[in-house]
């Protein structure tokens, strides 16, 4: 027994640096990608964060740290979109997890196809899709219909809050539901089992079986919502009839309309910053006690 | 030294007041008789016996430059606002030189003109708002044009040249024009509405919650500006406050901010008053259930708007481009333009042999009392911080 | 793990029937109330499909208001030779950098498995960020990155080539779209099959390592296997990521290569029509149609092969 063992670990460690030298090469192209098309733009960011707004737009160079100034003075765009972002993730999670589940223990045969035509819809122009909600949350539709039902002729769905997050929830379920479905799928149902056969109730089950075997799941969904909903501004112009003015709104002012690119660059900066930090914490919040820390920066 | 000079000189004239009563005067004649317009439009230029031979309809005309065209290059590349040429124009002209035309869409200036100054290239022809001209100019995105390529210029209606955005002419052809002003469903709102000041009256009265504004910064601002009796390029702190006053006023009262799909919500009743464009205006009035829909030109004056061809700098088919450009001045060609896009035509000769219907409409063709009150945008003031912060503080406010 | 122990008896003598029955009960409500909630979200994400398809017959030129039933808007979209371009662009672009960053976004996962924790917490920080930075930002950045690489690298390759018409330079185009977004699909792959992998098994791994079995075998009999559906989702997710970008794509594409959201952006700035209803009908009709063909292409084969196979094996496996 233990000559076997020593065995293979003299072949484990053999293998050391030719380990090594295939490690790297799996990591090159995601690297190589990062370097070129992530940290090289972040770096002209950065650059023009610092600089100054030449006469014709864009960036002049200069040295200058009036814009990150800026930047703490008006705020609010962040907070709207924070409240928006945080509602919009809790609510697609709401609506993401029992469907995962679903699918992943009892969709059985089915299963494949079924996740498919998840994605089915959104193949189609977002755009178009969203100009359908228009028409079913309407005046003559969804809206006419509650408002007759209540006797307010005025009652609009659209234009308000709960519009912009039925659209929000509607364009990034796909982004929760496959990160739940990838972690619930690989669940291995007799643990669940054995625990029923335990003679643990149903939540307890859930509590201790499923809910650490998901996390990972939910985590990474909820990240890869949250942070696109930050920088969403698209959905609350058409769905909110532009009533917010959101940090995306405040960017695409900077940039195209003030033509003010350092401005631009530096909320952008400070947004990048504030929601790695957000991130770490949320994650190590979510980790803390977890022997595997895989999906996690710390 | 030198170059500063020329800077300061460029930079004042930009600012300095646009000017528009004497081009306006004049221009109003095209929405008038066609008669007056041939007498303006001027029968010197060679082309003019071409121009009347080519009227029959459907006829592709000879191409009527004056020296042998240099080679055509097999294709051209457009880039320009969704469907904003008559298909069979782009037919024609493809089959004319037996050349490909690509046809890109941007969706508005700001994007194109932030697309040029990142570093993008490989256009030929691109289509922007006359106002954006002085950016691409200066940031050396588009040519110098070599105007004796282009006998047609001599067609356009001089009163629509020699503007501050290019004061010699030297980098456009001008495409279309029109004008922002005020849609509203004459079924509901009976009360008149004649300015903008009927216009803030009803959507923060009677019709709050039922006003639509588009999403755009120098066209909203048009308004109050204009009730104030300032100018709508006016970047003066104190009136940009009492404008604010009057921006924030009317914020509770808008139900959306659409630069899009405001059609739909004059449509659907949802909204009686729009701060708009007359772009949906004859597919509104076409439809019986809206044909009520009428746009009215506020009588304290109100923006132009005017689209330009430019060629831009390292076009990689020049010779086309400089077809096209001429071309597309041909007055049967720019007859099938106006039909198809539904906006007025700079091109005077043009103008004598459009449809007789669209050129009695005024709010296509305005007479020249209402074009005397337009106003230009000022390329200057587009991206001035006090406006853009006002703009900001605006759409923060809807409907609060 | 202790035996499970057997319930002692209740007082009645009954080994808590009452309570099985009403467990079972509440299972067979929740079990319910899971299918309830899964047809309720099909349904509410087929809808607007639903509702782009009737206004796609819709004769009036205004695409909200409904007159009257007409195909013409088809024979529009069909003809439009614009339309017929960017959906071909936007296949192009979509399936190729989906492939490549599922490749590489699968790959780093893999890698990462491996690495020390300050490699692994750069990574980490850097695919956050690629989803953290809003997209207008990255656009116009990577357009400048872009055209300064270009400036830099196009004078020298004219020289190498000797710079006749027809050489080769780099341009916007098909290429500068499918690189600009493996950056944020390899992102999304790489969380995908990161999520997957932890707290996967690794007893078997090592067994076979144990049992001396080449990393190639290992890696191709039980960690792919296991792996496969979060590779497959991440496609999914990537390519349709792409092909319904507006953003990116708009500030890094050239001449010719304008993909289906650029059109129908710039579409919608004329007014919604219900030309742009009758293209999205098309294009899911048509997916519809291939999701249908491959289904029973399968499902014959699986027939001939006398397996139960399906298309679900590919994804579900696991």
């Amino acid at each position: 027994m233990t000559a076997t063992a020593a065995t293979a670990a003299t072949r484990r460690g053999e293998r050391g640096w030719k380990s090594a030298f295939f490690t790297w090469v799996l990591l090159f192209p995601a690297a190589l990608w990062y370097f070129l098309l992530l940290v090289a733009p972040l770096f002209i960011v950065v650059v023009f964060s610092f600089g100054e707004k030449a006469r014709n737009g864009g960036y002049a160079p200069a040295f200058t740290f009036d814009n990150y100034g800026q930047v703490l003075e008006r705020a609010e765009p962040f907070f709207a979109s924070l409240r928006l972002a945080s509602s919009g993730t809790l609510l697609t999670l709401l609506v993401a997890l029992p469907l995962a589940y679903f699918l992943a223990t009892r969709a059985g045969r089915h299963k494949g196809v079924l996740v498919l035509l998840l994605v089915v819809p959104f193949w189609t122009s977002f755009l178009i899709r969203a100009y359908s909600w228009l028409i079913i949350l309407g005046p003559r539709g969804a809206a006419g219909v509650v408002g007759d039902a209540i006797g307010d002729p005025a009652f609009r769905i659209l234009g308000t809050e709960v519009g912009v997050l039925v659209g929000m929830t509607y364009g990034y379920l796909p982004l929760m539901i496959f990160p739940l479905y990838v972690t619930l799928e690989r669940m291995d149902r007799t643990l669940v089992e054995a625990s029923k056969d335990l003679g643990a109730g149903r939540w307890a089950t859930f509590r201790q079986i499923t809910l650490p075997i998901i996390l990972p799941g939910v985590i990474t969904g909820s990240i890869l919502v949250f942070i696109p909903m930050m920088g969403e501004y698209v959905i609350p112009a058409i769905l909110g009839y532009g009533r917010t003015f959101l940090i995306g709104n405040a960017l695409v002012l900077d940039f195209l309309e003030a033509r003010h690119w350092p401005a631009g660059s530096a909320k952008a900066v400070g947004l990048i910053a504030l929601m790695l930090v957000t991130i770490t914490f949320y994650l190590w919040f979510l980790n803390r006690g977890r022997k595997v820390r895989d999906v996690s920066v710390l | 030294m030198a170059e500063r000079d020329l800077n300061d000189l460029l930079a004042r004239s930009m600012r300095s007041r646009v000017n528009r009563r004497s081009f306006l005067a004049a221009a109003g004649l095209m929405g008038g008789s066609a008669a007056l317009a041939a007498c303006t439009g001027g029968g010197s230029e060679t082309t003019a016996p071409t121009a009347g031979a080519t009227a029959a309809p459907g006829a592709t005309p000879a191409p009527a430059t004056p020296e042998p065209a240099a080679d055509i290059e097999s294709e051209l590349f457009i880039y320009n606002w969704s469907d904003y040429i008559a298909p069979e124009n782009i037919e024609a002209f493809e089959a004319m030189h037996g050349l490909t035309i690509t046809y890109d869409i941007f969706a508005n200036n700001e994007e194109l003109l932030a697309k040029l100054q990142g570093g993008a290239s490989g256009y030929d022809i691109a289509c922007p708002t006359a106002e954006f001209l002085p950016q691409m100019i200066e940031g050396g995105f588009i040519d110098k044009l070599d105007m004796s390529r282009i006998p047609n210029m001599s067609l356009m209606d001089p009163n629509l040249l020699s503007q501050d955005w290019d004061p010699n002419n030297e980098y456009h052809v001008p495409k279309d024009f029109g004008t922002t002003g005020i849609l509203v469903r004459k079924k509901i709102v009976t009360e008149p509405l004649n300015s903008w000041q009927d216009f803030f009256d009803l959507a923060t009265g009677k019709y709050s919650g039922r006003v639509v504004l588009v999403d755009s910064l120098g066209d909203v601002l048009v308004m109050p500006l204009k009730m104030l009796g300032y100018s709508l390029n006016e970047t003066d702190p104190a009136r940009l406050a009492e404008a604010r006053d009057i921006l924030l006023q009317l914020a509770p009262h808008v139900l959306a901010l659409d630069s899009d799909t405001y059609q739909d919500k004059l449509a659907t009743e949802e909204a009686v008053l729009c701060l708009g464009w007359t772009g949906p205006l004859l597919e509104l009035r076409e439809d019986e259930a809206t044909a009520d829909t009428e746009y009215v030109v506020p009588s304290e004056g109100t923006l132009f708007w005017l689209d330009v061809w430019v060629k831009l700098a390292g076009a990689p088919h020049p010779n086309a481009s400089y077809e096209w450009l001429n071309w597309i001045h041909e007055p049967d060609v720019q007859k099938a333009e106006t039909e198809y896009n539904g906006y007025a035509t700079p091109n005077l000769e043009a103008a004598k042999i459009v449809d007789p219907e669209l050129l009695a409409d005024p709010a296509i063709f305005p007479p020249a009392d209402v074009m005397e009150n337009l106003e230009g945008a000022d390329p200057a003031v587009t991206d001035d911080a006090g406006r853009i912060d006002l703009w900001a503080e605006f759409k923060s406010s809807i409907g609060r | 793990m202790s035996a499970p122990a057997i319930p002692a008896p209740t007082a009645a003598g009954h080994v808590g029937r009452p309570a099985a029955r009403r467990g079972e009960r509440i299972g067979g409500l929740i079990e319910g109330a899971f299918r309830a909630h899964a047809i309720l979200v099909y349904a509410f994400l087929y809808l607007p499909i639903v509702v782009i398809i009737v206004f796609a017959f819709n004769g009036n030129r205004l695409a909200t208001i409904w007159t009257e039933f007409s195909t013409e808007w088809f024979g529009v979209a069909l003809d439009n030779r614009v339309v017929q371009r960017a959906l071909q662009n936007s296949l192009i672009v979509a399936f190729f950098n989906a492939a490549l960053a599922t490749l590489f976004g699968t790959m780093a996962a893999l890698a990462l498995q491996r690495v020390g924790k300050r490699t692994r917490l750069l990574f980490d920080a850097l695919t956050y960020i690629s989803i953290i930075v809003p997209e207008i930002v990255i656009a116009l950045a990577t357009l400048v990155f872009f055209a300064s690489a270009f400036d830099i690298l196009n004078p020298i390759l004219l020289d190498v080539q000797g710079g006749g018409a027809g050489a080769f330079t780099f341009g916007f185009g098909h290429a500068t779209i499918i690189a600009a977004h493996i950056l944020f699909n390899t992102s999304l792959v790489l969380l995908l099959v990161r999520a997957r992998l932890s707290g996967m098994d690794r007893t078997m791994v090592e067994a076979s390592y144990d049992l001396f079995a080449t990393p190639w075998r290992t890696f191709r009999q039980i960690t792919f296997p296991q792996l496969l559906p979060a590779i497959v989702a991440g496609f999914l997710l990537a390519f349709t990521f792409s092909f319904d970008d507006y953003v990116i794509t708009s500030f890094v594409s050239g001449p010719g290569s304008s993909t289906l959201p650029l059109f129908v952006f710039g579409q919608v700035k004329r007014g919604v029509s219900p030309e742009t209803n009758a293209v999205a009908a098309m294009i899911f009709g048509f997916t519809i149609a291939m999701l249908l063909v491959g289904q029973l292409a399968l499902i014959w084969q699986a027939r001939r092969r006398g397996a139960r196979d399906s298309m679900a094996k590919l994804i579900s496996e696991g």
